[in-house]
């Protein structure tokens, strides 16, 4: 699989050829009802275990980008297949479980005020019809690997920002996704408690989970060394393995 | 398993939700009692009113009172001639000993003697009419009162206008009382919708991570039908209790004003609570209904 973008200097995407993509766009067009263009002919290819960069100016489609992925909306033109499935062909009853198969944080955290960091996690398993076995087994395992077991009975007011973002990545967890999304996840952070949470999503991603995070952090792009997906005005204007967040040549 | 899960899930969400706004749920609640108990009242009266309208349904016969001394000829021709004459059902005599005895059974149904004083009282001979309708109360009357028989016929009386004055009460009664429901109703309807509105704004952000990580669209629909069907069950189960506390001093009144013997059975009662637990399970569920169809869209 090859983009249509010419391919700069740095290293090319190598994994995106080698396995069935776990996203793929093809020629992805997305025109809001009050006729903004927010996407034009986006076609990427993400391969499972990558983590990905995704970044571009305020206003430049990284949010919109993302709603299509967990099929918040459908692409008003071209193809978005997601986990193997076509999702213009999803019918409306098999969106839940595609959901499942996706985790997804954001700048805000989203938490429920009025539940334990606990019972955020279990809240995401109770909905989907898990048993209370599961949750107990389960909550305690995610909570420990985003390192807040300690954290358990505190409710989202009692916790930082960086704690309130480890809960939402325990949340989105639950399900042993095969893709997290993050979409300005260090938004609302300070560089340090930024970094401990790129930690986290390093960790997850090194467990076998593809990343796709959405930045305007350049500090991190930079010393993450990724792969990047850059937006403008809708336009993928660039898809670099191992780039930086501005363009270097 | 996963089913009775479910069930469990949108049960416990359905109570929460009803006691997170107690204020709201009550009172739509309350609304519910207000309906059934309305309803219950109808059904009463109007069940009462039929079964009294059948008894004088039975008894609208004509009756005619003989004049004095009428020869046994001329008594058997006015029974032959009242026997032909169309909606006529049944005719028999009544003589004045027969008319004694039944008036003595009467009092002594009622526990009483009948005391003359030692006077001798006698009383006129009759001929009852039975009909096959109510409708034929006017055409045999006039046919009994005719110039021919004037001379045999003294008098005749019927229950046709009693009959007519009870089916024109029934009548205002229940339509009126169907307006009263339906206004009541939609009270409720708009008293449950509105529950359930809040209830589902109060939940936008749970239901937003409901969505987010893949709950399925019964999970999050279920808990707030369930929560309107719990207001009109609460609802029904007030209703009904109300009714089983008041049935003890209702009942005799059923019997003895309405005529109603099915009053007294069980069954008549078990029919009321099931009619009340139905319409209240009913009412609820299409309010909530309505509501998440409206509201559940504008929060997701
Ligand atoms: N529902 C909508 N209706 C109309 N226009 C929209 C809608 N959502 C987004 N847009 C527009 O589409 C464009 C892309 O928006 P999007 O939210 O994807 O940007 P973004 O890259 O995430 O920006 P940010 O970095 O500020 O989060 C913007 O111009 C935005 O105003
Ligand atoms: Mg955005």
């Amino acid at each position: 699989m090859t983009t249509t973008l010419p391919r700069p200097t740095a290293a090319p995407a190598t994994a995106s050829t080698l396995a069935e993509p776990v996203i793929s766009m093809v020629d992805v067009g997305v025109t809001y009802p009050n006729g903004k263009v927010a996407l034009a002919d986006v076609s990427v290819a993400i391969a499972p275990g990558e983590y990905v960069f995704l970044v571009g100016a305020s206003g430049a489609g990284k949010t919109t980008f993302i709603r299509l992925l967990i099929r918040d909306q459908l692409p008003t033109s071209g193809r978005v297949v997601v986990a193997g499935k076509d999702l213009l062909k999803l019918r409306r009853g098999q969106v839940p479980k595609l959901r499942r198969r996706i985790g997804i944080v954001f700048q805000d955290f989203r938490l429920l005020p009025n539940k334990t960091a606990y019972e955020n996690v279990a809240f995401a398993l109770e909905v989907t019809g898990a048993s209370s076995a599961t949750v107990r087994r389960r909550v305690p395992q995610l909570l420990n690997l985003v390192g807040l077991h300690e954290h358990d009975h505190h409710l989202p007011t009692q916790l930082s920002g960086g704690e309130q973002q480890r809960v939402a990545i325990a949340r989105a967890l639950v399900h042993d996704p095969a893709i997290l999304i993050a979409d300005e996840p260090t938004g609302n952070l300070d560089p340090v408690t930024s970094w401990e949470i790129i930690q986290l999503l390093i960790q997850i991603n090194e467990l076998g989970t593809t990343v796709l995070m959405a930045t305007h952090n350049q500090e991190i792009v930079n010393a993450m060394r990724r792969r990047v997906l850059a937006l403008e005005h809708g336009t993928l204007v660039r898809d670099e393995a191992g780039a930086a967040y501005e363009r270097e040549y | 398993m996963p089913f009775v899960r479910f069930v469990g899930f949108s049960v416990i969400r359905a109570w929460q939700g009803f006691w997170r706004n107690a204020m709201m749920s009550l009172a739509a609640t309350a609304t519910v009692v207000l309906m059934l108990v309305l309803l219950a009242g109808l059904f009463v009266v109007l069940s009462g009113m039929d079964s009294g309208l059948k008894f004088i349904e039975s008894k609208v016969a004509v009756t005619a009172r003989l004049r004095d001394n009428l020869s046994t000829t001329d008594r058997d021709a006015l029974l032959a001639y009242a026997r032909s004459l169309p909606g006529v059902r049944q005719v028999t005599y009544v003589s004045p000993e027969m008319a004694m005895e039944r008036l003595r059974q009467a009092y002594a149904d009622r526990g009483q003697k009948l005391e003359t004083g030692g006077a001798k009282i006698s009383l006129y001979a009759s001929i009852e009419v039975a009909l096959i309708g109510p409708s034929h109360a006017g055409s045999v009357s006039d046919a009994l009162l005719d110039p021919a028989h004037r001379s045999q016929v003294a008098q005749i009386t019927t229950k046709q206008s009693e009959y007519d004055k009870l089916v024109g009460i029934i009548n205002v009664i229940r339509t009126v009382g169907i307006i009263a429901l339906v206004l009541v109703g939609l009270t409720v309807l708009f008293m449950i919708v509105n529950t359930i509105r809040i209830a589902v704004y109060a939940r936008a952000g749970e239901i937003e991570i409901m969505r987010l990580v893949g709950a399925s669209d019964s999970f999050i629909r279920w808990p707030f039908i369930l929560e309107g069907i719990l207001c009109g069950l609460i609802g029904a189960i007030v209703a009904v209790v109300m009714l089983a506390i008041v049935w003890e001093p209702i009942q005799p009144i059923l019997v003895s004003v309405f005529q109603m013997p099915t009053a007294v059975s069980r069954q008549f009662l078990a029919t009321l609570s099931a009619l009340l637990f139905a319409v209240g399970l009913g009412v609820g569920a299409i309010g909530s209904w309505i509501s998440v169809r409206s509201n559940l869209a504008a929060v997701i």
